[in-house]
């Protein structure tokens, strides 16, 4: 005799996160599955806020550069120039020309430092350990050049209102970026294999797709919506010294998980020739003005792209010396929506491999 | 904006005031536009909280601005623009504006934070030992 037995199905929801082992920093999701497929997800922020922006009416506004700078520990630098940037558009201040090149070199030696992080993570995260530890052995020379020429490894501390504080002569600038050849070369190789791996591209192929309309309605950024197809980049508007020479914004069109690491290893690629450029054109002068007395009541919105996407920053003066707000909307902050998308559809399995690819900074979000 | 206040930034930009109510239709309208949300801020003023919404266009920003009078909810822009979701629960718990009916509403929830509006250390107490504290 057969029994008919009836099993109830129906959608079941599942925690992923705070801590999970592919996560460095806490990051929760509550995760709709019917079988193994993702059909909804629900993000939950707020375990490391560390209300960074409320110190900026306790401190002057010079000093508050160091806040800024510790926002995160890996596009320190940009961070504090994106600050120094908007608080000088407010005094109407112009930066010495060599300090505007100077914070462009700084900017693209983040990006690569950054984009060779987020590759040994990646490939952490695909139990790929060999990949991973050449990613950061790689990216070990790349800080070494920033200790050398910034002074710091993470945090560069070379960012000041009115210009930069460190001024590595031109000698030093050319014999670091011999000193990078290695580790461009050593991209490339690791490229190919991220790329052409057998494992990896089954990992990475038509998973995670965030469509081209998506990433544009749902405020998606940086590299996560260039991989969607938009041509988009917050240094076109030009500021340090991005109108001043030429480069390319890297777009690719699939919007999958493979398309997003695409465009962070041609970034690097792109970044290195960059830097070329900007020693072959660094000017010589000042490297600094001073900005003294209170700035005028007003406020300034600073766009900077970020190796993670556009980050913007907001500074609100009452004609003081201590600014009355301060404001940083960062990339992973806008990102979280079109992860949430992206993730939609997807395996259970994958989902690690998706945010990932998304490269999320929780440090910057919460501040 | 006062005579004399400073309005500066990165690309092009234009700010307008505009009325609460007039929110919800002017967002939908810079929508079918292309525009798409940037930013929602907000600063703390005595006759209430300032809400600025900016929107961008490729380099371009617009933003529009009112002040929420402490106690009057303002409306979600959601139903417009799903991803202003996190600026508002942030903005809800940090502020304590009352924002109705988010689309993704964490309940104050957002960085636990234990009152609405700024976190002040000195009126902080630590819960008794009879109560779980250690």
């Amino acid at each position: 005799m057969s029994v008919a037995v009836k099993k109830e199905t129906g959608p079941t929801l599942i925690p992923f996160g705070p801590q999970h082992p592919v996560l460095p920093e806490p990051l929760h999701f509550d995760l709709l599955l019917e079988d193994e497929k993702v059909v909804g997800a629900t993000p939950q922020l707020g375990y490391i806020h560390r209300g960074l922006e409320l110190l900026c009416d306790k401190r002057d506004l010079a000093d508050y550069v160091h806040v800024a700078e510790r926002i995160c520990g890996i596009c320190s630098f940009m961070h504090g120039m994106g600050y120094c940037e908007a608080v000088e558009r407010l005094f109407g201040v112009a930066v010495p020309d060599r300090a505007r090149w100077l914070r462009t070199f700084w900017c693209e030696l983040e990006r690569i430092q950054s984009h060779l992080l987020w590759l040994g993570l990646a490939a952490d995260a695909l139990g790929f350990e060999n990949l991973f530890m050449a990613a950061w052995r790689a990216r070990e020379l790349v800080v070494d050049v920033a200790e050398e020429t910034a002074g710091g490894r993470v945090i560069f501390g070379s960012a000041i209102v009115g210009g930069v504080a460190r001024d590595p002569d031109d000698e030093t600038l050319r014999r670091c970026l011999a000193a990078m050849g290695p580790a461009r070369d050593e991209t490339l190789r690791l490229a190919e294999i991220m790329l052409r791996d057998a494992t990896v591209v089954h990992r990475l192929a038509r998973v995670g797709i965030l469509s081209k309309e998506a990433a544009y309605r749902l405020g998606a950024v940086g590299p996560m919506l260039r991989a969607s197809g938009h041509d988009y980049d917050v240094r076109r508007s030009g500021y340090a010294a991005y109108g001043e020479f030429d480069w390319n914004v890297i777009v690719e069109e699939r919007g999958d998980c493979q398309a997003r690491a695409l465009v962070r290893l041609r970034e690097i690629e792109e970044s290195f020739a960059m830097l070329e450029r900007i020693v072959a054109r660094m000017p010589s002068g000042p490297v600094s003005v001073p900005v003294k007395g209170p700035p005028p009541p007003g406020e300034s919105w600073m766009r900077v792209e970020q190796p993670r996407g556009e980050v913007l920053y907001y500074v609100r003066s009452n004609g003081t010396r201590q600014l009355q707000r301060f404001r940083v909307r960062t990339p992973t902050f806008a990102n979280v929506p079109a992860m949430v998308e992206a993730l939609k559809g997807a395996s259970l399995a994958d989902l690690p491999t998706i945010v990932l690819t998304i490269d999320p900074c929780i440090s910057c979000t919460e501040r | 904006m006062n005579e004399g206040y400073k309005l500066a930034g990165s690309g092009p930009m234009t700010m307008e005031s505009i009325g609460p109510g007039d929110l919800l239709p002017r967002a939908d309208a810079l929508g079918k536009e292309g525009w798409r949300i940037v930013q929602i801020l907000a600063v703390s003023l005595a006759e209430g909280v300032e809400l600025s919404y900016a929107f961008g266009l490729a380099h371009e920003l617009r933003i529009l601005r009112f002040v929420a009078a402490p106690g009057s909810p303002v409306p979600s822009l959601t139903p417009v623009f799903p991803a202003a979701f996190l600026y508002e629960n942030e903005i809800h718990d940090l502020f304590g504006v009352a924002i109705e009916r988010i689309a993704v509403d964490w309940l104050g929830k957002t960085y636990d934070v234990a009152e609405p509006g700024r976190f002040d250390l000195m009126r902080l107490s630590l819960p008794s030992v009879e109560e779980g504290g250690r």
